[in-house]
């Protein structure tokens, strides 16, 4: 299988672990990943907030990029919020007067036959949880995973498509297959509050406060992410939260991809979860999977 | 809900028409059941409900609308608009009050999101890509918190999770297509 790879800005930087992870594990899998040309950045967080006419020809541009990849019809988006912009985008081009806006500004050709997909998406739809568990070397039996998804992976179901909005399995069920056990939680579509890392970091440090507390009561001893931004506000910002409501959660942060690597043999070292702001060496070791 | 005097309402849906016009929203199908409100993760730091800004929309109550600090407290996180009975995209009729708050330079106090927002699209315009180290630092220093996650920042350096310098990726590209949108939008 072949699919264009949107990686998005995150994955070039602050979760570079996640871009090194999916690029292993699809190569494990035998997905072959082609990295879109000269991709652009999506407009994330300010566009849609800012200008609206760029919040989405950014991303059609990127689109359209896509068709001069290789010619290929399916773009892999691991971050969620690209996903999002990317998909909100199609939906909002079935309008043909934006869309002849949009062309003018990307003076490209819109193509209008481009499946976005998921790194979620991808594994577990395109490669299937049962061909995954048959390439399980290493069990991951004694991890407890509470499966975060966060807002924009499922939401709004208009957009994604997703039938379970509320409370996806999708993530469960890949976790499960690695040999793993998974919690039921309430907070796994709950918001983290991505987007104001920067500007509110006071509401980020509540809201993430709830998920690691759910997470932790739930009886997990880990939790698995597939947004660039949870991981960084869950993984990055305990210490913030430990000293300022006088916690002390210590919980390691997985990408899901991180999770099949090591399930499927590759070095903790390789996948670059030794990167993680909370420390996940210790929590490896003690179950043999370093 | 906070109770207004009846001399200070102006009733007036031009508001209400310029929201649907930008976006494509119709606020006149909210009936206040308050699904939003309660599914709302940012809730408690917000001076009203989106429920309460919904009826503001309607009843052309701009000034409790724009100048509290709720629409700048949406995180955006699709909650609302997934659960509306009516389907009406609540955060996308936020994000089209932001445009316009922004527009007219309508602010509440203390609020980075504008600065946030245009030093991020200003990378995008000149690099193609956002560039994570610049855009944190020129956001502290801007907003007068130089020091603001520096322990974080130096951390995330350490393990190679922050480039110094950014990528320019065809600048060019982009900065005609942002200028060719601003022709558009004449």
């Amino acid at each position: 299988m072949k699919l264009a790879y949107y990686p998005g800005c995150s994955l070039h930087s602050s979760s570079v672990e996640y871009d090194i992870s999916s690029r292993k594990v699809c190569a494990a899998l035998g997905i072959e990943l082609v990295e879109v040309k000269d991709w652009i950045c999506c407009g994330s967080s300010p566009a849609h907030q800012c200008d609206d006419l760029m919040s989405v020809a950014l991303p059609a541009k990127n689109l359209a990029l896509v068709r001069q990849t290789d010619d290929l019809k399916q773009l892999c988006a691991p971050c969620a919020s690209c996903y999002s912009r990317l998909k909100v985008t199609q939906q909002r081009l079935t309008d043909n007067d934006l869309k002849k806006d949009v062309e003018t500004v990307i003076d490209m050709e819109y193509p209008e036959d481009i499946e976005v997909l998921h790194m979620l998406d991808v594994v577990v739809e395109k490669a299937g949880t049962e061909t995954i568990k048959e390439k399980v070397v290493k069990s991951l039996a004694g991890m407890k995973v509470a499966c975060y998804y966060g807002c924009l992976m499922t939401r709004p179901p208009k957009v994604t498509g997703k039938k379970q909005f509320e409370n996806p399995t999708q993530m469960e069920s890949l976790v499960e297959a690695l040999g793993a056990e998974t919690v039921d939680w309430n907070m796994k579509t709950f918001c983290c509050g991505a987007a104001f890392a920067l500007t509110k970091t006071d509401v980020v440090l509540e809201l993430t406060r709830k998920i690691l507390a759910d997470a932790e009561s739930s009886g997990a001893n880990a939790i698995s992410v597939g947004c660039p931004l949870c991981h960084a506000n869950l993984d990055g910002r305990q210490t913030q939260i430990n000293s300022k409501f006088k916690t002390n959660f210590h919980i390691p942060i997985f990408y899901f991809t991180e999770l099949m690597g090591l399930a499927l043999g590759i070095e903790a070292k390789e996948l670059g979860i030794l990167k993680h702001l909370t420390d996940a060496k210790k929590f490896l070791n003690e179950r043999a999977l370093v | 809900m906070k109770v207004v005097k009846q001399e200070n309402i102006n009733l007036d849906s031009s508001f209400a028409q310029e929201i649907a016009k930008l976006s494509g929203e119709n606020v006149f199908l909210c009936y206040q059941c308050k699904k939003c409100a309660s599914g709302c993760p940012s809730r408690m730091f917000m001076d009203s409900t989106p429920t309460e800004l919904m009826r503001y929309a309607q009843l052309g109550m701009v000034d409790e609308a724009m100048k509290q600090n709720t629409i700048w407290y949406c995180v955006s996180c699709q909650t609302c608009s997934t659960r509306c009975p009516q389907d009406i995209d609540i955060a996308h009729v936020i994000d089209t009050m932001r445009i316009i708050g922004q527009q007219k330079k309508i602010q509440s106090d203390n609020n980075k999101l504008p600065l946030f927002n245009r030093l991020w699209m200003t990378m995008i315009k000149y690099m193609g890509r956002a560039y994570e180290a610049g855009l944190v630092a020129s956001l502290n220093l801007f907003s007068g918190t130089p020091t603001k996650d520096m322990v974080l920042g130096m951390k995330m350096m350490r393990k190679g999770k922050l480039k110094l310098w950014p990528s320019f990726r065809k600048p060019f590209a982009t900065m005609k297509m942002f200028s060719r949108a601003k022709k558009l939008k004449k």
